[in-house]
């Protein structure tokens, strides 16, 4: 199978589909299920490759202008040696880690078992890898819907090119009262694939924490991708916290169908990163089903952060809140695009959206293009977007009380984030969230943010 | 001592402040009372350091010091504090927060060792006790849902801690109703010594019936025109500014 590049396209347009070319010829001679998911996604990517800013949803954000190559490296830095302490080594994992905790660690898009604590069978939880061959019927169920309905190319290219993910499958009627984490930790340059796939049953409750984090400053484009699929009755707590360096390229999507009764609870920081795009497409697919879709961006330098949701209720009687906070700096760019779909259906939909930029440098900016899309005609919608620096009546007042103005101005940025971080329900996270951002937000509140 | 001395000050290429003299010696309470509009909150942000103002001449110097020189932090650990006639409500910072930062700040200032969490609150109480704010209220974010008047006894509460040299309060009395003016005042008195002195804002009489005023001047278009004693607040209230206003043109 190959197709001609264009010579319209850009130069990572013309890497990234060779690369795709190249890997793909090893699937051509089999049949299984993700055979055939991957050739048909190399088929509808290979039309049109990387989006680009004639695309609605891609109007703000340039790919080709931030992303120029494929990293290589030239290098190769081994797994840590010492491994009980390399994980301690984040700050952030010394502090919320505990023993019965789970930890899938994957390392520059490879599983790392000897970094891992797991059992592939416990309580009324399975886990699986998606590179160990026979991937579980569910969960090849669950890619091919996604995959049916897909118009994401993103999407398309990272079914093309993943190669490691976890596949964890939650039994009904479990309550894991321990801690899942997944790990993605950059050590070396290059371009990694992840594609994680969570069932949770009915009448479960699961916590997965995720994070991504670098060993050192590396030149890392990464597609991810978590397919959620949360029957009824359901309880999820996700928190996502991911540390980039700015030499970072990231995409990543997350897709969550939430069943009736279903409360699903997603809360994400990012700081840093060269690109991020953050996609988010939540299901309300049941009745009385209930969405939680927050986060904080901290951005510096030339950071560009993109979240781009879409939340869709299918139902009635459910309840969609989105809160986001980004705090922008030096040359930094943020952007949100919020789509609120409410199917014909889905009668008394509750649907709120808040989104609010702080903006403390001359030369950052936010575009924040909120939708809503109402089918149905007895609905609550309200959205809300704010984007200012910070009040000068309130540096002046705390100012005239003493307080000097870096410590002032300090106050001022926690002050701005502390209403949100009360969207992760683990109180215990939360507090150690909000220590470890306490540092960034010190160096960002002086218009300095080097994560 | 804190004295102005002609002190000119415009916003937005208007002149506000015009040749403005004040001399206030310790211990002294000066009421400063003029119709709407004549510069009297100006002049209290502009000695408490607020930026956007283009100050073309004058000095105000406290104990000698040019505050005019410094930043508005620097002026609050000195001894000046403004309680503002439209406190800010700052939502995400707790109250509790801000006064420790605030209380630190002039405890360091002054080469203080700073206080124990446990002495901390225990001030807190003792000072909020005194002026009937309530434990709900300080653990609230700075201000936030306060009522106008509870906005106003807070002032007070942060003038009590931080023990300042020269308070100037803007229309600390509005929207105070009867009990909560007596408070009020009664935390002033209290804090009244041969030290401390006070530039009292305010367009009621009635106020000066609690705190007693050394002196009372009338202010109108950026200047003072008028000085008196208290009586001066009385005849006031009998005739409006418009006598004086007109007798000093
Ligand atoms: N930011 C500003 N831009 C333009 N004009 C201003 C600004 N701030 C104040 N002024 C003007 O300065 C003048 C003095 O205002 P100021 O608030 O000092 O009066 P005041 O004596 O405190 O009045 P009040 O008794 O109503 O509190 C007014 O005419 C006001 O409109
Ligand atoms: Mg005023």
């Amino acid at each position: 199978m190959t197709v001609k590049p264009s010579n319209k396209t850009s130069q990572i347009d013309q890497e990234i589909l060779k690369l795709c070319n190249d890997k793909i010829d090893s699937f051509l001679d089999y049949n299984d299920d993700i055979s055939v998911i991957k050739r048909e996604a190399f088929k509808r990517y290979s039309k049109k490759g990387l989006p680009n800013r004639f695309e609605e949803s891609w109007k703000y954000t340039n790919i080709h202008k931030k992303l120029q190559n494929i990293p290589v490296s030239d290098k190769n830095y081994p797994i840590p040696l010492n491994v009980d302490n390399f994980i301690n080594s984040f700050d952030i994992m010394s502090k919320i880690k505990s023993d019965n905790d789970t930890l899938i660690v994957f390392m520059d898009g490879k599983f790392i078992p000897e970094l891992s604590m797991l059992e592939y069978s416990k309580n009324g939880m399975e886990i699986n890898f998606l590179s160990h061959g026979d991937v579980p019927r569910w969960a090849i169920e669950l890619m091919i819907n996604k995959h049916n309905v897909n118009e994401d190319p993103l999407f398309d290219l990272n079914t093309i090119l993943m190669q490691e993910g976890v596949l964890i499958n939650v039994s009904a009627n479990v309550k894991i009262d321990s801690n899942v984490y997944i790990i993605h930790i950059g050590n070396n340059d290059g371009f990694f694939n992840y594609r994680h796939v969570i069932n949770v049953g009915k009448d479960s409750h699961i916590n997965v924490t995720e994070l991504k984090v670098s060993n050192r400053v590396n030149d890392a484009l990464y597609t991810s991708s978590v397919l959620w699929n949360v029957e009824d009755n359901a309880i999820v707590n996700n928190v996502k916290y991911q540390a980039h360096n700015q030499s970072t390229v990231g995409f990543n999507q997350q897709y969550a169908d939430v069943g009736s009764g279903s409360i699903f609870n997603s809360f994400t920081i990012s700081s840093g990163s060269k690109l991020l795009r953050e996609s988010r497409n939540i299901s309300c697919n049941g009745e009385n089903s209930e969405v939680s879709i927050s986060g904080v961006n901290l951005l510096d330098g030339e950071s560009h952060i993109d979240t781009t949701l879409v939340v869709t209720h299918k139902a009635p009687n459910s309840l969609s809140k989105e809160k986001y906070k980004s705090i922008l700096s030096d040359r930094s760019r943020s952007v949100f695009q919020g789509n609120i779909v409410v199917d014909q259906i889905a009668q008394k939909t509750i649907a709120k959206q808040s989104i609010d930029a702080l903006i403390l440098s001359n030369d950052a900016e936010h575009d924040s293009k909120p939708e809503l899309e109402i089918y149905a005609d007895d609905v609550q919608c309200g959205h809300g977007a704010t984007t200012g620096q910070l009040s000068a009546d309130s540096l002046f007042y705390l100012r005239a009380r003493g307080i000097g103005e870096d410590e002032a101005r300090r106050l001022l940025v926690h002050a701005f984030i502390s209403d949100v971080m009360e969207e992760i329900q683990d109180t215990n996270l939360r507090n150690v969230l909000r220590d470890v951002m306490n540092n960034m937000l010190n160096r960002v509140s002086k218009g300095r943010l080097n994560v | 001592m804190f004295e102005i001395k002609n002190l000119n000050a415009s916003i937005q290429d208007k002149q506000i402040l015009k040749d403005f003299n004040l001399k206030v010696n310790p211990g002294e309470v000066h009421a400063i009372m003029g119709p709407n509009g004549s510069g009297k909150s100006t002049l209290a942000h502009v000695c408490a350091g607020r930026e956007e103002y283009e100050i073309s001449s004058g000095s105000v110097r406290l104990d000698g010091v040019n505050l005019l020189d410094l930043e508005p932090e620097e002026r609050a650990v000195r001894g000046l504090f403004l309680a503002f006639q439209y406190p800010v409500e700052i939502p995400g910072v707790a109250s509790m927060t801000f006064l420790k930062s605030a209380l630190s700040a002039h405890y360091k200032f002054n080469g203080k060792k700073e206080l124990t969490i446990p002495e901390f609150m225990k001030l807190i109480k003792e000072k909020s006790n005194s002026l009937n704010i309530s434990d709900d209220m300080i653990k609230r974010p700075l201000n936030v849902g306060f009522s106008g008047g509870e906005k106003k006894r807070n002032e007070v509460l942060q003038m009590t801690l931080l023990e300042p040299k020269i308070c100037i309060l803007d229309e600390t009395d509005s929207g105070l109703d009867i009990d909560a003016l007596r408070l009020v005042a009664n935390g002033v008195n209290l804090l009244r010594s041969k030290e401390r002195s006070f530039v009292v804002i305010t367009h009621y009489q009635r106020l000066l019936d609690y705190i007693e005023p050394d002196f009372v001047h009338i202010m109108a278009d950026g200047k003072i025109i008028e000085t008196g004693d208290k009586n001066l607040a009385l005849d006031l209230e009998k005739t409006g500014y418009n006598d004086y206003i007109e007798k000093d043109i």
